[in-house]
């Protein structure tokens, strides 16, 4: 196993830049998950890796060796692709000997070595099976087998389970968890779904518009996300945002009501480029009063969603929904009036202009 | 309304529609169908009991003379169609084997690669299907002149292959296209140079449209007749649908002679294509509905 | 995607071979139609008369005749291989036994060659011993031998219908594949909206079948508008002229009177109706590529 480095990576087509110098670190055994809404330049920060795109500059480094001109057998690393990619006219045996057989190992050590990963992976009955013939589920085994079969440094993976059903989806989640945990893999993750990055990731790096976002450890990222992109992308419901204006102590919104700021607060929101704030909240920070209480703001109710063990309601705040979670005994309706209490130590103030996350000076 | 009713008056509409497409289908069959039928009965009949009025619609004295002599290899008649025959088959092959040989690789490229004037000559490629052969004659025939490919089969391989080219590219383009491309980039991964991922990956997938091509090919080749005509004056190098045309036109028509000389001229398309059909249907399909 | 200088190697024979045998016929036979070259095509001996050809054309009287056939043939071979086509594939859309074998029957004349098609059709169209003046005069049709194709007035017609009987099964094999992108589920929303089956097949069925329809048009026209075979050997032009089209009127030019200045301008002009039709045909192909790059 070894690490991987990106420093200053970037990729473009012409004047587009999907990967614009990304720079950071996977170390030795540890998940990342590179996680993003499509476009955003992780797959292609994935190929860069693999090297099946070429770098437009950049340094990416695997195991202490620079990589940047080598092709993809020569980097010693392993793919999961989004749809699988198994050869359709080879075996399942074929198909997770075929990196062997590239690498010209003896006929011997090949089969030991395909029945070991079968084994691992609990696919031994399919071996004489076509591709065609599994499940969606004994795929993504058999592809996660072609990649382990060669024990190399480095695992990618592509979106690896978004093509399974949703229950599917959680069982192979928790086995590609405990698949990093007895191999101690190095992997590279990639995934639309941040609640797969929360739940299988060491760290995770966001990224929008082919930039880096924020690479740290998801709770890290959760807590203290570094711009309003990061803020709206991890966590589900995702943490709602509400453009207003500083005005002394406290934010004021053109609907005429204001919200005193705490302290500590104030400092941040003095850090600000512009008059213009966003104030984030999460849904589980939010109070919700059917009158007016001190330091509450007016809100209309637009929908109410039991789930059972928790309710969530969405709220008009000055234009922008606000998500709040309650005890199911709450009774509201749609299109009554609520007040929200803010949590002054767990809110967070963004620059209006700039998205960044403000910090107390 | 109740279900019952609604149910039959549905039944009674598909019904009508399906029995008209029947109909439908059994005259069209009858018009594709009885030209090839009378062929086949005329090819049986003796030269006499062919030139009669009204027609013996069946042959009063069916006999396979008409075949016997056009396969003999000791008669004059024989011997000349059988080397027409060879004449083709060998054209038609080699045309094949190289059409396939340079599509392939052109093929794959214009699938998978992006580079500079790609969509130019792409349709450049495709556009040469729209000029018509005749107007390639004269410069063709002065070109192939000057190469000293005149009255040899060279001159009709080397034509051939350009105006089957465009077609090969297109179809195997939508057989690549079909294949996807992370297979490739598995391969490459999985420790295969690019050029062992095509041989080893996609070569194998694309072995159907491999097959569809090479019987364009090889109908097309079989088939053409105005370049033949012209590039080749020589008895001994005529290919079939040139060569049975001199050799009836030479006396008043043996129309037996000539009907069962175009069956013979028939079968090895037909049979190839009725045997490979859905190879030949699949690629051409699948370049009608994505090009 | 990858690139790589090397690309183009994978796409260089193929360019080789097309510009040898296409590049360069099409400037020879430009450059021929500005000058008159001896009939021995001695092309030292050729003079520069500037657009004398053109004009030569263009004035003839025949020009007009050749032009309103190549129309007639043009049209109405492309128009019934279309509609026969069609009907066929829509018959043949639905599932039942013998379907594929029906499909290959149907796809045989498209396979044979034209030559011995033009054969059959001849010996079928004969004037004394012709199957169908025959089968006409058993049905009481007509009496006595029929002219088909010796007769100027219906050797057109006659050599239309064998063209289709050849090519309507190329219509039939694209519509057929078209169909099979029209989506299920749109015919069954229609069905439930109340739409009848020939609502179902005009508002749903037919428009889906657009994209596939105009390219199996185009390539019908540019396919007919081609044609040489079947007239060449059926008729020779003849009787009188009346089934002479523009190829077969170019290959006697050139090839019978050795008038090769006339003949290499009628080329020049059927090239440019060819780059007009072929920018329809680019645009009907890319159409769909933009629209597969927008899904």
């Amino acid at each position: 196993m070894a690490g991987v480095i990106l420093e200053h990576v970037m990729k473009n087509y012409g004047s587009m830049y999907a990967v614009n110098d990304v720079s950071f670190t996977v170390n030795d055994g540890e998940f990342v998950a590179l996680v993003g809404p499509s476009g955003c330049g992780k797959t292609t920060t994935l190929n860069l890796i693999a090297g099946l795109l070429p770098m437009s500059g950049g340094d990416i480094s695997i195991g202490n060796r620079v990589v940047n001109d080598l092709d993809p057998k020569d980097r010693d690393i392993a793919m999961v692709f989004q749809n699988y990619a198994l050869y359709p006219n080879k075996s399942v045996y074929k198909n997770l000997a075929f990196p062997l057989q590239m690498r010209k190992l003896p006929k011997a050590e090949i089969d030991r070595k395909v029945q070991d990963a079968a084994k691992l992976l609990d696919i031994t009955h399919l071996l004489e099976r076509k591709p065609r013939e599994l499940s969606g589920g004994q795929q993504q085994r058999v592809a996660l087998g072609r990649a382990l079969v060669r024990d190399p440094a480095v695992f990618l993976m592509d979106e690896p389970l978004s093509n399974l059903d949703a229950k599917l989806r959680v069982q192979m989640r928790s086995e590609i968890k405990r698949f990093h945990q007895d191999l101690n893999a190095t992997i590279v993750y990639v995934t639309h779904d941040q609640l797969e990055a929360v739940t299988m990731a060491d760290k995770m790096a966001v990224m929008n518009g082919g930039f880096l976002q924020q690479y740290d450890t998801p709770a890290n990222v959760f807590a203290h996300p570094v711009n309003t992109f990061v803020a709206s992308f991890v966590g589900s419901p995702a943490m709602s945002l509400i453009p207003l204006e500083v005005s002394g102590n406290a934010l004021r919104s053109p609907e005429g009501w204001e919200l005193q700021l705490s302290p500590a607060n104030v400092r941040k929101a003095a850090g600000s480029t512009t008059k213009d704030i966003v104030l984030g909240a999460r849904h589980s920070t939010l109070k919700l009063h059917k009158s007016v209480v001190p330091g509450s703001v007016p809100g209309k109710v637009y929908t109410v969603e039991p789930t059972g063990d928790v309710t969530f309601a969405q709220v008009f705040i000055n234009g922008a929904v606000v998500n709040i979670s309650l005890d199911p005994s709450v009774i509201i309706a749609p299109d009554e009036m609520v007040w929200i209490e803010f949590d002054q130590d767990r809110m967070h103030l963004f620059d209006g202009a700039t998205t960044m996350a403000l910090q107390a000076a | 309304m109740t279900a019952v009713t609604e149910s039959a008056v549905r039944r009674r509409s598909v019904d009508w529609w399906r029995w008209s497409g029947r109909l439908f289908l059994v005259l069209l069959l009858g018009f594709t169908v009885m030209p090839m039928i009378w062929m086949i009965i005329t090819s049986l009949k003796t030269g006499f009991a062919a030139m009669q009025y009204p027609p013996q619609w069946w042959p009063a004295e069916p006999t396979l003379d008409n075949y016997t002599r056009l396969l003999d290899p000791s008669g004059r008649i024989g011997q000349d169609f059988l080397h027409y025959f060879w004449n083709s088959l060998w054209v038609s092959t080699i045309t094949t084997i190289l059409a396939v040989v340079v599509a392939v690789p052109a093929a794959y490229a214009f699938s998978r690669f992006r580079f500079p004037g790609r969509n130019f000559l792409f349709f450049a490629v495709l556009l040469r299907n729209m000029f018509p052969a005749v107007v390639f004659l004269v410069p063709l025939f002065i070109l192939m002149k000057a190469l000293g490919l005149v009255n040899t089969h060279g001159s009709l391989i080397l034509t051939y292959l350009t105006f089957g080219l465009p077609l090969a590219i297109w179809l195997l383009k939508g057989f690549y296209d079909n294949i996807p491309i992370q297979l490739e980039q598995a391969a490459r991964i999985d420790g295969a140079t690019r050029f062992q991922a095509f041989i080893f990956v996609v070569m194998p997938l694309s072995t159907p449209g491999i097959i569809a091509t090479s019987i364009y090919s090889f109908i097309g080749a079989w088939n053409e007749y105005i370049y033949a005509y012209t590039f080749l004056t020589k008895q001994s190098q005529m290919t079939l649908p040139v060569g049975i045309q001199r050799f009836f036109s030479e006396n008043a028509t043996d129309w037996p002679g000539l009907m069962a000389a175009t069956f013979i001229m028939s079968v090895p398309v037909v049979v190839l294509f009725l045997v490979l059909q859905k190879y030949f249907v699949r690629a051409l399909t699948e370049g009608a509905v994505k090009h | 995607m990858y690139t790589s200088r090397f690309d183009y190697l994978y796409v260089a024979p193929a360019l080789l071979v097309m510009l040898i045998v296409i590049a360069y016929p099409v400037y020879y036979t430009i450059e021929l139609s500005f000058y008159k070259t001896p009939a021995s095509l001695s092309l030292a001996d050729k003079t520069f008369t500037g657009l004398d050809n053109y004009s030569t054309v263009l004035t003839s009287a025949i020009f007009w005749k050749v032009t309103w056939q190549t129309i007639i043939w043009t049209v109405l071979s492309t128009l019934f291989s279309f509609l026969l086509g069609l009907g066929a594939a829509l018959a043949l859309h639905r599932a039942f036994i013998g379907r594929a074998l029906l499909r290959g029957l149907l796809l045989i004349p498209w396979v044979v060659s034209a030559v011995a098609a033009s054969y059959v059709w001849k010996w079928l169209y004969h004037s004394d011993f012709g199957a169908i003046g025959a089968l006409l005069n058993a049905v009481g049709l007509t009496k006595g031998p029929v002219n088909f194709i010796d007769n100027s007035t219906t050797s057109l017609y006659a050599l239309i219908v064998v063209n289709v009987w050849k090519e309507f099964s190329f219509a039939m094999i694209m519509l057929m594949a078209g169909l099979q992108t029209v989506p299920e589920s749109l015919l069954r929303a229609a069905q439930v909206d109340g739409a009848s089956a020939w609502q179902r097949f005009w508002h749903v069925t037919m428009p889906q079948l657009q994209g596939v329809s105009t390219v199996t048009v185009l390539l019908l026209v540019v396919q007919n508008f081609n044609s040489f075979i079947i007239p060449f050997i059926m008729t020779g032009g003849g009787p009188v002229g009346s089934t002479q089209i523009w190829i077969t009127h170019i290959y006697e030019l050139a090839f019978l009177r050795q008038n090769w200045g006339v003949g290499a301008a009628y080329a020049v002009l059927l090239f440019l109706i060819m780059m007009v039709l072929g920018y329809f045909y680019v645009r009907a192909l890319t159409r769909g590529d933009d629209k597969r790059a927008g899904a």
